[in-house]
């Protein structure tokens, strides 16, 4: 599933140093110092994109990337160097690179540029319009073949996930994401997105603490003037919807009412499963179908061990860049499998919040067993008091709209009611 | 058949699922399925309201011929037509047939221990669920057409019928 690259210089300390980088963003890598066993290498196997160093006795990564482009002009190349000549650099744009480095390495504008020029290569081959569907099946059925940004896809569960959203990426109405507490419902969301067929698709996230017909649709709205054909809304915590979002909720899965003759989809995140929300009268029967008509379990962390210090290093790498550390630091052995070993109840969420405890306490150039061991001791009071204000603040949203409904929407009389002032009352309303 | 709703709502939205993870019906055509589904279970008339039939008589997008194959192919199950079987009441065994038409399903035959069943809903687990609980699992599956469990569901009831005429007359 990874996106596999081919490394060549002949330096072999830069040569590891480059390897390190790819493959702690999670990139597939072979590296030779050799170009001719690279060129040996590169026709025998698939490439997302191949890095070279320039000056090499044998051949330039000039001479080289003009033989391998003669084989594959799609895959990209981006050159390292020490110093090149404007001239040399001019030549090279002609001749197709995609990108020049020049030692000492900004390693952040290196993985950005590798990024975008898979992506953009990627783009280029998907077909716009497939001439033969069983063609386009093939390649949608192929895990292999699937970006999927939410799991790395080492682990059996994750793999299998991933083949499954990619068959329900298209999904015409309804999908509904089954999952625990702290799953990353967002960037799987995200993931459907790209992995859909229609560019024209846009995304709106409505969360249950709030949502209603009006934010609703002057959201579809917003993304309809900016051109999107099809809007898919996202209800997060489905389970937590109070009865007029249900209302909302069965219209927009049903495009009725408000939601009328829209170009509309709707995506169920939800934590737990239907039956057991059903049973306990949390969804009624015209919910519980619509949502249950394509419905996706969603793998929790435990499941998935392989993928946990992947996902880890991920975070890091991500928290490092907002904070622009000149390196990433490194999880060692012994931290991965402390982190692999955990329970991870809160799964992705709770993964994220030990990184960020990790990061903030500045571990260096390596991250070890004892940071992890520290950031994982966390107070049970602490967990339990966020909790009860993300709970609190949910129920507050849901009594400051029951009393407007009983004043008619007078705000400044439910502020008297609630015994708090109006303008903390207005952004609640809004 | 309103104290089976529960299970008619749980085996059919199961039925449906199922039969689109096995890949035998898009989702598309099971959104509109659940359509006809839920206005059936809306009004209340609750002996139509089936997924299995919707998708074979009113959408015609299920070729049955190709679940009953799929059935005997990858659940190894037998397959029986219910014309050629011998009928008895299910009342000894405390079954009404609101529970057969509810599920699909139907008691036909018992050898030693093992009651021997056939339904049209063996995909939808809520339903052989409930019935291996009805019969402490020791159940014989057998996958048998609409059409047959129909013709044999009527039967059922005309001889509970003559059963329920006969004690009038006692």
């Amino acid at each position: 599933m990874s996106q596999k690259i081919l490394i060549l210089d002949d330096d072999s300390d830069f040569n590891s140093l480059l390897t390190d980088i790819f493959e702690q963003a999670d990139y597939d890598v072979t590296s030779l110092t050799d170009p001719e066993k690279a060129l040996e290498s590169f026709k025998a196997n698939t490439y997302d994109l191949v890095v070279t160093d320039h000056k090499m006795p044998e051949m330039t990564g000039a001479e080289f990337m003009k033989l391998i482009k003669k084989d594959k002009p799609e895959v990209p190349v981006i050159m390292v160097s020490g110093y090149l000549e404007n001239e040399t650099i001019r030549e090279l744009i002609r001749d197709g690179v995609g990108g020049v480095f020049l030692k000492p390495l900004n390693i952040f504008s290196l993985l950005e540029r590798t990024s975008e020029l898979i992506e953009e290569c990627a783009q280029e081959e998907a077909p716009v319009e497939p001439s033969d569907a069983g063609e386009a099946v093939v390649e949608e059925s192929d895990a292999s073949e699937i970006s999927f940004r939410s799991y790395p896809c080492l682990s059996g569960a994750s793999v299998a996930f991933a083949e499954r959203i990619s068959n329900v990426a298209n999904f015409e109405s309804t999908l509904s994401l089954i999952g625990e507490s702290g799953i990353h419902y967002r960037t799987i969301c995200e993931d459907i997105r790209l992995l859909g067929e229609s560019e024209d698709d846009e995304f709106i996230y409505l969360s249950s603490g709030s949502f209603s017909p009006e934010q609703t649709l002057s959201l579809i709205q917003q993304v309809e003037d900016k051109g999107a054909k099809r809007v898919t809304c996202v209800i997060l915590d489905s389970e937590k919807m109070n009865d007029a979002q249900k209302v909302t909720a069965t219209e927009l899965a049903k495009r009725t009412g408000a939601f009328e003759g829209m170009s509309l989809r709707t995506i169920f995140c939800v934590n737990g499963d239907l039956d057991s929300l059903f049973d306990a009268g949390m969804i009624d029967e015209n919910l519980y179908i619509l949502m249950g008509t394509a419905e996706v379990t969603v793998p929790p962390l435990r499941k998935c061990d392989a993928d946990i210090e992947v996902m880890a290093q991920q975070l890091v790498a991500s928290a490092a860049q907002k904070r622009a550390w000149p390196s990433i630091p490194r999880i060692d052995r012994a931290a991965r499998d402390l982190l692999r070993k955990q329970p991870w109840a809160g799964n992705f969420k709770e993964l994220s919040d030990t990184v960020d405890r990790i990061i903030a306490a500045n571990p260096g150039a390596s991250i070890e067993h004892s940071d992890v061991r520290e950031a994982l001791k966390v107070e049970p009071a602490a967990d339990i008091r966020s909790l009860l204000k993300t709970h609190l603040s949910g129920e507050q949203v849901d009594l400051v709209r029951a009393a407007l409904i009983l004043s008619e929407s007078d705000v400044d009389e439910v502020a008297a009611v609630l015994g708090a002032q109006a303008e903390s009352i207005q952004p609640l309303v809004n | 058949m309103q104290q089976h709703r529960t299970l008619i709502l749980r085996g059919n939205r199961f039925l449906g699922s199922a039969l689109v993870e096995r890949g035998l019906l898009s989702t598309g055509d099971l959104e509109k399925a659940n359509g006809k589904f839920m206005d059936a279970i809306q009004s209340s008339d609750l002996k139509r309201a089936s997924i299995l039939s919707s998708l074979l008589f009113d959408l015609k997008t299920l070729d049955e011929s190709a679940l009953l194959e799929f059935l005997v192919e990858e659940e190894k199950l037998g397959l029986v037509d219910l014309n050629y079987s011998e009928l008895d009441s299910l009342r000894p065994m405390g079954i009404e047939a609101d529970l057969c038409w509810a599920t699909s399903t139907i008691p036909f035959d018992r050898i030693g221990d093992f009651q021997m069943v056939a339904t049209c809903y063996y995909l939808s687990q809520p339903v052989v669920k409930h019935w291996e609980e009805l019969f402490d699992s020791n159940i014989i599956w057998y996958a048998t057409s609409t059409l047959s469990l129909t013709r044999a569901l009527e039967r059922i009831e005309e001889i509970h019928e003559a059963e329920d005429a006969a004690a009038e007359n006692d």
